[in-house]
């Protein structure tokens, strides 16, 4: 539903498109978060030392597809560094004086607005270039001085608002309905495994405070029922606070303004049932925004433990029933960027897979050099540009995919998933795309344990598997 | 053309090799205090050390980087080996230096130094070829990018003549000119262009993952001092 003509591929706001003097609240934005944050020190890296050996366009999923050279990452973070040299370093302001004719301007802002969605900030050129050159780190912070101007996708800043301002979470699910669906799936689970697993809500002192993407409640019932199952099978300590039940967290796209109190509102819900761990389901922005915990509560903030982890972490002691019966079909397992390109989790989900799958296969290249789906940087949620996302930037992706011959994608992460989805759907693939918990949920023995455990805090041992 | 050359191998190159060790270490400097700065002020300033230690090793020797883009990795690794080398050391710089303030250090053999001169002249040629050819680079370079892996061949080039005089085309003192001149506008630029990446390397990987590590309160103090506090999403 386009609204007005935007400059951008995307919808924006009404207030994007009438708003003034962009050039001078850009500045002074850029100034703030360059007085109060810490990109200063990369982006002088950058304008100092980038050689501008284009290295990074090897490593650009999007570049390939389209020997574009705007789609060159290097490129691209020239246009904020331009910005940074003229206006922050003093030979640009030397310069400035002396004629250069660089000036910001409304149609520049507007250019960036367009290039910097053209990123999905995967980080996967960062690891071809010489200087260690983050362009992620570019384009995030790109992003956040455009948000700030109010050029932000709406998709985006409307999933914002309803969790900070409106029902408290980005897909708007009121709490009578998260109890609702969790006695669903409850009943789901008994009828289905005849299993009797909970999904306890607000238990004071529980280990875990799980935060998956909560539009996982709407489209994703086998992944939190494997949650549970695992939990359940475990012996684990885990609650659902319906103060707060959503992992998602937009501000790791566009704003860390957002971003930041987003990880304080998990934080609190954590504190407010005295639990100990940050738990994220299957979500790789949810994870990775979690990570940041620690960067904006202090050191005294929750642990964050991933669902992957937890289970993987079961699965090596031992903890984890399965049935001997496998997965039989080919599967293959998609690397979310955001839990794989620091290589902070690789190998858990492949333990997994490997106890519970007859022909697992590898995608190439994967781990940390794995490609992005496609609808990194919550581009995915941006449903206007679906073609550019499926079939130039997914174009790889679909390529990988069809290589292995698998008829299952295993992707640990909501925005991946979709993503997926649609790139298999727009490429002619016949694959299903999966959470690693659906096929856990396949293969765990439930009668091994007669009468699983609810969720009792004080009684159950500490979870394995922690991060 | 005698004081001409007195000067550019005198006072000149003194000026322009103080102008690059001062300019460089003010480089080193800065970034480490303003390493340490972001250190201090972030929330969370824990670093995954292992992993940066790994990633800077494998950019200062970039061996297996050879499998991607396998030319433009090769040419630019005989470059690098070349430039640095042979300059540091040469038998006769080591012992212009140990003339000049008793300085000296081992050398490399004259041979080896011949080919890694010679192989270093033509990767930089090659790079400035493959720069010009190829569409990414090209749209990517700006003067400069291209100008410089000539200019820092040249005095690796000259700097062969005047080891080899016999096979100098212009004559031994043309020659030593332009070697010297074009070492002085090297050493002049390295600490005013990307060339200063000669020192920073080893610490580029630590400089990209610091932005990441924010003060903890980095938002809502942006929000402040925009005044944004209050406003709604």
């Amino acid at each position: 539903m386009v609204e007005k003509k935007s400059p951008y591929s995307y919808v924006v706001e009404k207030s994007c498109l009438t708003a003034t003097d962009r050039p001078r609240r850009f500045l002074e934005a850029f100034a703030a978060v360059l007085e109060h944050s810490s990109y200063g020190v990369s982006l002088d890296l950058a304008a100092r030392a980038g050689a501008k050996c284009a290295r990074c366009s090897a490593g650009c999923q999007l570049y390939e597809a389209t020997a574009d050279p705007r789609d060159i990452p290097c490129r691209r973070s020239e246009l904020l560094l331009t910005v940074y040299r003229r206006y922050f370093t003093r030979p640009g302001m030397l310069a400035a004086r002396l004629g250069s004719g660089f000036v910001l301007t409304d149609e520049y802002i507007d250019r960036m607005g367009e290039e910097f969605y053209r990123c999905t900030a995967c980080r996967r050129c960062k690891l071809s270039c010489p200087l260690g050159i983050d362009h992620g780190l570019i384009t995030h912070l790109s992003r956040w001085l455009l948000a700030e101007v109010g050029v932000v996708p709406k998709a985006l800043v409307v999933a914002v608002r309803e969790q900070l301002q409106g029902v408290g979470n980005t897909s708007a699910i009121p709490v009578p309905a998260l109890k609702d669906t969790c006695e669903f799936l409850e009943e789901e689970l008994r009828d289905n495994f005849g299993a009797e697993v909970k999904f306890p809500l607000d238990v004071e002192g529980a280990e875990h405070v799980f935060f998956p993407a909560v539009s996982d409640y709407l489209l994703e019932p086998d992944t939190l029922m494997g949650n549970a199952a695992v939990m359940a099978l475990t012996g684990g300590s885990w609650t659902i606070g319906t103060g707060n039940y959503d992992g998602i967290n937009y501000g790791l796209f566009y704003s860390d303004r957002m971003m930041e109190r987003i990880v304080h509102r998990e934080v609190d819900e954590v504190r407010r049932l005295h639990g100990k761990k940050i738990l994220i389901g299957e979500c790789g922005h949810a994870t990775r925004s979690a990570w940041f915990a620690s960067t904006f509560c202090g050191p005294e903030a929750p642990q964050v433990v991933n669902f992957l982890q937890y289970t993987a972490g079961a699965l090596r002691q031992g903890k984890l029933p399965l049935k001997k019966e496998h997965i039989e079909e080919k599967v293959t397992y998609h690397d979310p960027c955001n839990l794989a390109r620091a290589g902070r989790i690789t190998e858990e989900p492949r333990e997994i897979l490997r106890a519970i799958c007859d022909d697992f296969v590898e995608m190439t290249p994967n781990r940390q050099q794995n490609y992005c789906c496609g609808g990194g940087g919550g581009t995915v949620s941006i449903d206007e540009i679906r073609s550019f996302r499926t079939k130039l930037m997914g174009k790889r992706k679909a390529d990988q995919i069809r290589a292995t011959g698998a008829k299952l994608v295993v992707a640990p992460c909501a925005n991946c998933k979709k993503q997926l989805r649609e790139v298999c759907e727009d490429h002619g693939l016949d694959v299903q795309v999966v959470g690693l918990h659906d096929l856990v949920l396949k293969v765990l023995d439930f009668s091994a344990v007669k009468s699983p455990p609810e969720a009792v805090p004080e009684s159950v041992p500490a979870a394995g598997g922690a991060a | 053309m005698t004081t001409l050359l007195a000067f550019a191998r005198g006072p000149l190159f003194l000026f322009c090799f103080a102008f690059m060790v001062l300019g460089l270490l003010r480089h080193v400097l800065l970034t480490t205090w303003e390493i340490r700065r972001v250190q201090r002020r972030a929330g969370d300033p824990s670093l995954p050390r292992k992993a940066l230690f790994r990633a800077t090793l494998r950019w200062l020797v970039p061996l297996d980087k050879l499998r991607e883009q396998t030319l433009f990795t090769g040419t630019s690794i005989l470059f690098h080996v070349g430039v640095l080398l042979v300059p540091l050391f040469l038998a006769g710089h080591i012992a212009l230096s140990a003339r000049g303030t008793g300085l000296k250090w081992p050398a490399l053999p004259n041979t080896a130094a011949d080919v890694l001169t010679i192989v270093s002249v033509i990767a930089g040629v090659a790079l400035f070829t493959l720069r010009l050819s190829l569409r990414a680079t090209r749209s990517l370079s700006r003067p400069l990018d291209f100008a410089l892996p000539l200019l820092v061949a040249l005095p690796i080039a000259t700097g062969f003549f005047v080891m080899h005089p016999a096979l100098d085309p212009f004559g031994f003192r043309a020659m030593l000119l332009v070697h010297v001149l074009s070492a002085d506008l090297v050493m002049l630029l390295m600490p005013l262009t990307k060339l200063v990446h000669a020192v920073l390397l080893p610490g580029t990987q630590v400089l990209s993952e610091i932005g990441w590590h924010w003060p903890a309160d980095s938002g809502s103090r942006v929000a402040a001092a925009l005044g944004k506090e209050e406003e709604p999403v």
